[in-house]
């Protein structure tokens, strides 16, 4: 699996330039054809019920004084990563940075790249033109989600094989790699459903109880904001039609990163489904939880001008107010004022916060 | 010749007194500018007497310093003309004249006439001395020493020599104090420069107070063409006028003819032209008879009828390749622009005609000329009172801008404009600048469009082609590592792909503009709509 990635990969990359040369050979100059990633190229796929990037198409051209050095730029890093996978090593954004960071030529004073900004775009349009993801060009993002419950993983890497079980990870979890297709097998999943939660201490709360041993189920955190891997992963365990549940806190930046689990962000929206799981659950914590457990009343904060900002702007998202539960929850925060955070679960004793998910998902609780 | 036309209406006006009280408004006011004008009075007769003997102008000037404070001068002036003849040496150097020429519609640039006497009294008003004045006319060398009785404005000559000789010239030599030798730009030596750009047939040498020597050589080895008297063009005249000229006139015992013999362009067809518009009018009644109403009739009439141009013949411009010519001897400007219009008549029918050169950059650039604007009135530079003058203003208010110029300046640029005119009308007797007339700014206002247009084009193409190859140079330099990284992804050798990229460069960045694709088209198609001022053409042609 991971070499025929790796060598599809390289012919796309292959193929970029040898088109390239093409154009070159008939007197042209060189272009290529991306998406266009504006808001306006965005888009809700109600069929797949996650955000991506629309029809509208782009062509770069070397033959413009606006364009020319981009365009440079985007041909060295295609050329820089066909290297790496070559060479079957891996690098992060910022060492590919380093590897292009050299002069043009000496009679030019101007360098490849001065900043490691300029990159991030181009890598973006790569991925789009090419129909691949960075992870594929062996660039690595920094790892921030954990893992931990009854899951094996196969790990090929730097030469060797390794086989991971996910429930002998300890208090600290395994930590979710910034690639988890290539070199990466799933090698058994006996888990029922997968929970999210945003936090991290609520993750080792939860960790400490057992609770996914108790469950049976994948306890991941993606310490907030998910990243691609994290998300890529959640992706690959929906496709093995287990459940996710999440749990995130009832403010604006709660709701963001479930949606974005859910649906994917708008600026990342040309990922598509791969990077989405329109399938994801919202567990809470909700407003009603607040009516329905009496202790909670006293722990809510004041929401911020922020929150109730959010919560407007969510209720004009055509794939969220769709929702009428999402309406109701979003039109109480504006109402009342008031959010509160998942930690509050734990105030009236530790454990309270396990028999919360599992009354919850038993009761099917949630919010689309 | 000698004894032509050219010394027989002297009329005498007792009116030395008068300027010794008021020299400033002869333009002897300022030390500078007191030096300048004394080379210019003797220059321009020297020139307009050179041109109607016929004689290609030398003329030599020789400025040197008497005391070593400054402020008192020699000043001699030589040049090849014809002489003054012995009968009239005294008087037209010795005599404050109210003009020899005035009185006719001719062409001159002494037009006023009290030049080489003002000069001869400026010098025996500051030093007491006389002015010697050697002649060399008709076969006979006549020296002389010059000098003014304010009182009678009778010339004083004293110490008469007489000899033979073959040449011919005039040569004066004055002593003057209140003066000053500077090389700025109101000095003798710009005036020299300028007049040298405006009359490209005369030869000028100067010798500094330093001893330096300063040639400006002749660069067109042709007079320009002799100017004739001509008749006020009916286009100029107001009711006024017409009654004027009406109420002096003896000849003409009808409308008709007095029509056709006082006005230039008007034929006997015209005159059926205007009877036609006037069926009323009696067009065989005395002149003298005509009234007020009908003299303004008869000049609405002339609004209605197409006339021909006034006659070029009168006007002696300097012309189109002779300002091309000195302007590249002079300064030899990266562009030149010239332009020439047609003759116009402005007030009482008075012909005149504009010339524009505009120079830009090379020769201006190292002589670190910026926004230099040099009037000529009748091919004579005027230096002085540049604020108040028809040309400096007319300059200033075109927005240059719309050419392609940034700051006026600040810009390598040289404007010459010259007013042609048989009647150049004067803000003062100091003669150095041009009255605010609107006839007159109009047509300056045009030509120096038309110039400006021309030099335009050549900037802005100048600026696309520096465009082009900026963003040549832009794309080109990225055009070895884009080689480099295609190899690497295709699998070709750089050596071949390099050279078909620079190609492909080189083609797109010669075919510019309009070739462009995208956002980088060439040319703005906003910039050259909105520049057509209308510059009315002047109706008929020269015959």
């Amino acid at each position: 699996m991971m070499a025929s990635t790796a060598s599809g990969t390289m012919t796309k990359l292959e193929a970029l330039g040898k088109n390239m040369v093409v154009q070159i050979d008939k007197g042209e100059g060189p272009t290529f054809e991306t998406t266009l990633r504006t808001r306006s190229n965005t888009l809700f796929d109600e069929a797949i019920g996650c955000l991506r990037s629309g029809d509208k198409k782009e062509t770069r051209k070397f033959l413009s004084v606006a364009q020319a050095r981009t365009f440079m730029q985007t041909v060295a890093v295609a050329a820089k990563t066909k290297q790496f996978l070559r060479e079957n090593l891996h690098t992060s954004i910022r060492g590919l940075f380093y590897q292009l960071k050299f002069t043009l030529g000496e009679d030019i004073d101007e360098d490849l790249f001065t900043e490691q900004s300029e990159s991030n775009a181009l890598i973006e349009d790569l991925e789009v033109a090419l129909k691949i993801k960075r992870e594929d060009l062996n660039l690595t993002t920094d790892r921030k989600g954990f893992v931990a419950g009854p899951m094996t993983i196969l790990d090929r890497f730097g030469g060797e094989e390794t086989l991971i079980d996910l429930s002998k990870q300890g208090r600290s979890g395994w930590s979710i790699p910034s690639d988890v297709d290539n070199g990466m097998e799933i090698k058994r999943c006996d888990a029922d459903y997968v929970l999210v939660v945003e936090k991290d201490a609520l993750w080792q709360r939860l960790n400490e109880d057992k609770f996914w041993k108790k469950e049976n189920c994948l306890l991941v955190t993606p310490k907030g904001q998910s990243t691609r891997g994290t998300r890529r992963l959640l992706r690959k365990l929906a496709d093995k039609k287990l459940p996710v549940y999440c749990l995130m806190d009832c403010d604006a930046w709660g709701w963001y990163i479930y949606w974005t689990i859910k649906t994917g962000s708008m600026n990342l929206a040309y990922l598509g489904r791969d990077f989405a799981v329109p399938e994801a659950r919202f567990l809470g914590v909700t407003m009603k939880d607040i009516r329905d457990f009496e202790f909670l009343q006293k722990l809510t904060i004041k929401a911020k001008d922020v929150d109730v900002k959010r919560a407007e702007e969510m209720l004009g998202y055509p794939w969220i107010n769709r929702h009428p539960d999402w309406v109701a929850e979003l039109k109480e925060v504006i109402k009342t004022r008031k959010k509160i955070e998942q930690d509050a679960l734990q105030g009236q004793r530790l454990t309270f916060v396990g028999e919360y998910i599992n009354n919850k998902i038993k009761k099917k609780q949630w919010l689309s | 010749m000698a004894d032509s036309d050219m010394f027989k209406n002297f009329k005498e006006h007792s009116v030395a007194e008068f300027f010794k009280k008021n020299r400033q408004m002869l333009g002897f006011s300022g030390k500078v500018r007191s030096m300048t004008m004394i080379v210019h009075e003797f220059v321009t007769n020297s020139l307009d007497a050179c041109e109607e003997a016929a004689i290609l102008p030398e003329i030599f000037v020789q400025v040197e310093e008497l005391s070593k404070d400054g402020d008192h001068y020699r000043i001699t002036i030589k040049d090849n003309g014809p002489g003054i003849p012995k009968s009239h040496l005294a008087k037209a150097l010795g005599q404050m004249l109210a003009g020899t020429k005035f009185h006719r519609y001719i062409q001159q640039r002494g037009q006023q006439g009290i030049g080489g006497s003002a000069c001869v009294m400026f010098s025996y008003l500051t030093t007491g001395q006389p002015t010697r004045a050697v002649s060399c006319c008709n076969g006979k060398r006549i020296s002389a020493n010059i000098g003014i009785d304010f009182k009678s404005n009778k010339p004083i000559i004293e110490d008469v020599g007489e000899e033979p000789t073959l040449e011919t010239g005039l040569t004066v030599t004055a002593e003057f104090k209140d003066v000053r030798y500077e090389r700025s730009n109101h000095g003798v030596y710009e005036y020299l420069r300028r007049t040298a750009l405006a009359n490209p047939h005369c030869a000028i040498t100067l010798i500094e107070p330093n001893n330096e020597k300063v040639v400006f050589p002749r660069s067109i080895e042709q007079n320009p063409p002799k100017a004739f008297e001509i008749k006020p063009h009916p286009l100029g005249i107001g009711t006024h006028d017409l009654l004027e000229f009406a109420k002096h006139n003896k000849e003409n015992r009808r409308i008709s003819a007095f029509l056709q013999n006082t006005f230039s362009r008007v034929s006997a067809g015209k005159v059926d032209e205007l009877q036609a518009l006037l069926p009323e009018l009696d067009f065989k009644k005395d002149p003298s008879d005509l009234t007020w109403n009908e003299a303004e009739l008869i000049v609405k009439a002339f609004s209605k009828v197409k006339w021909i141009a006034p006659a070029m013949d009168s006007l002696v411009p300097i012309g189109k390749t002779q300002v091309e010519t000195s302007f590249r001897n002079i300064f030899n400007p990266e562009v030149l622009v010239v332009t020439e219009r047609s003759p116009k008549v402005y007030r009482g029918g008075i012909p005149f005609m504009v010339e524009v050169g505009i120079a830009y950059g090379g020769g201006l650039v190292s002589a670190e000329k910026r926004g230099e604007v040099m009037r000529f009135a009748n091919r004579v530079p005027l230096l002085f009172d540049n604020g108040g003058c028809a040309i400096t203003e007319t300059i200033k208010s075109i927005d240059w801008k719309r050419y392609d110029v940034k700051d006026f300046e600040e810009e390598p640029l040289a404007v010459l404009v010259n007013l042609a005119s048989v009647y150049v009308p004067y803000t003062s007797a100091g003669k150095q600048a041009i009255s605010i007339e609107e006839d007159i700014m109009d047509e300056i206002r045009f030509a120096v469009m038309e110039a400006s247009r021309g030099v335009q084009k050549y900037l802005s193409g100048k600026r696309k082609a520096h465009e082009i190859a900026t963003k040549k140079k832009v794309v080109g330099r990225y055009a070895t590592q884009l080689a480099s990284d295609l190899a690497t992804l295709s699998g070709k050798k750089k050596s071949e792909i390099e050279p078909k990229i620079a190609k492909i460069i080189e083609e797109k960045y010669a075919s510019e503009p309009g070739g462009g694709e995208g956002e980088e088209g060439g040319a703005d198609p906003s910039k050259n709509t909105d520049k057509n001022e209308d510059i009315p053409e002047s109706e008929g042609g020269d015959e």
